[in-house]
């Protein structure tokens, strides 16, 4: 029997998704993961040649822990669509590592029957150490009824929902950039933490800053039209 | 300093059959074991068509896209710096995507000990009909061979 389905309505701003504890990575797995990608980089299979150029030992491809992260977001968001997925690599993870994946909720919205909630993602090492952040938009049905409806070729429910962001004052915010920061040292990914180019559909963008390890924020935002669902 | 006229180049769309055993294995692979991608009558009773890919399973495909020649140097080191995929619709068991790679920008950046060549990477997945199926972006810090680390 498939998982209970999330919906929309059930959703709020600042929900935290269930963090997700991966098994320790080993070199079996990168191995798996060499063969199931396609991608044979010897640093992340080759013990003596990674420590021919410099690397205490192999380490996991980003897209490898990239794969972890998008397990908790397919694990929450049953039942809903994947748009838009993205992240910044800014820590190695080694053999032995165990990556912690979490989540919360920085972003919700819709209008014209079509509903998405935005998240903000991060993995962490068994140290607490920021290994990967990003985030992700999620489409989702509006509630049962609206799945219901439009799967049977009705019009879905429509409900108009401003946006509803996470809001962080610009102090804490390069508060946060600075922990993060420091936090991040060694991988040669740092460079990920400048700003930078991102062209990428960057909508809810004032929840960028969110610190990840701040606990799930002041929401400000209330919750006001969700409530007008019509039947 | 990487070649500003590498922006735009492209390699030809390459065919990817997006098979079930390549599903399983790359699920397995990540320690993700939601019978979704395993399992063809519980991905249909929770409303997708058939077996569904994981939202990575793009790193997976391969086109015709030689980074060095699209970039016009020898490459000594590649660094995964970001990642971004838009998906216009899942990937399901037994799509037929055209991926197609392009060079979507190319710039310098400074850094503590100077400056790094940075390249942006866009591959794009189509499906037979050519609708998009999906966006992939890569940010690689790019080392050329001659360059000492």
């Amino acid at each position: 029997m498939p998982a209970r389905k999330l919906y929309f309505e059930s959703i709020r701003v600042g929900d935290e998704l269930p963090a997700l504890a991966k098994a320790p990575v080993d070199r079996v797995q990168l191995s798996r993961y060499a063969g199931a990608s396609g991608d044979y980089n010897p640093v992340h299979v080759d013990e003596l040649y990674a420590k021919s150029v410099g690397m205490p030992s192999v380490y996991a491809p980003g897209m490898l822990v990239m794969g972890m992260l998008g397990q908790l977001i397919s694990d929450w968001a049953r039942g809903g669509q994947l748009r838009r997925y993205n992240v910044r690599f800014i820590k190695m993870v080694w053999p032995g590592d165990t990556v912690v994946c979490k989540g919360r909720v920085s972003d919700r919205h819709g209008s014209g029957g079509r509903y998405f909630v935005e998240i903000d993602l991060w993995a962490e090492n068994q140290k607490g150490e920021l290994v990967m952040k990003g985030g992700s938009q999620i489409q989702l049905f509006y509630s049962l009824e609206d799945e219901n409806r439009q799967r049977s070729g009705q019009s879905p429910i429509v409900v108009e929902v401003p946006r509803e962001s996470l809001v962080v004052q610009a102090p804490q915010a390069s508060t946060s950039e600075a922990a993060s920061s420091s936090s991040a040292p060694t991988a040669p990914e740092e460079e990920g933490d400048e700003d930078e180019d991102s062209d990428e559909p960057r909508t809810g963008a004032s929840s960028k800053k969110t610190a990840p390890r701040e606990k799930p924020a002041a929401k400000t935002a209330s919750l006001p039209a969700a409530k007008k669902a019509k039947k | 300093m990487l070649d500003k006229n590498a922006i735009g180049r492209a390699s030809p769309p390459t065919l990817n059959e997006v098979e079930k055993g390549a599903i399983r294995r790359f699920a397995e692979a990540i320690g993700d074991y939601n019978p979704i991608y395993y399992d063809e009558e519980y991905a249909r009773a929770s409303g997708y068509p058939t077996i569904v890919a994981p939202p990575t399973f793009p790193a997976s495909f391969h086109s015709a896209a030689d980074l060095r020649e699209l970039l016009g140097v020898g490459i000594k080191s590649l660094l995964h710096a970001e990642q971004g995929f838009d998906y216009e619709r899942p990937i399901f068991a037994g799509d037929r995507i055209y991926v197609s790679t392009r060079v979507s920008d190319v710039f310098e950046r400074p850094n503590m000990s100077g400056k790094m060549d940075i390249a942006v990477i866009e591959d794009e997945g189509r499906d037979e009909e050519g609708n998009l199926v999906f966006r992939a972006r890569r940010t690689l810090v790019v080392r050329a061979a001659k360059e000492n680390v």
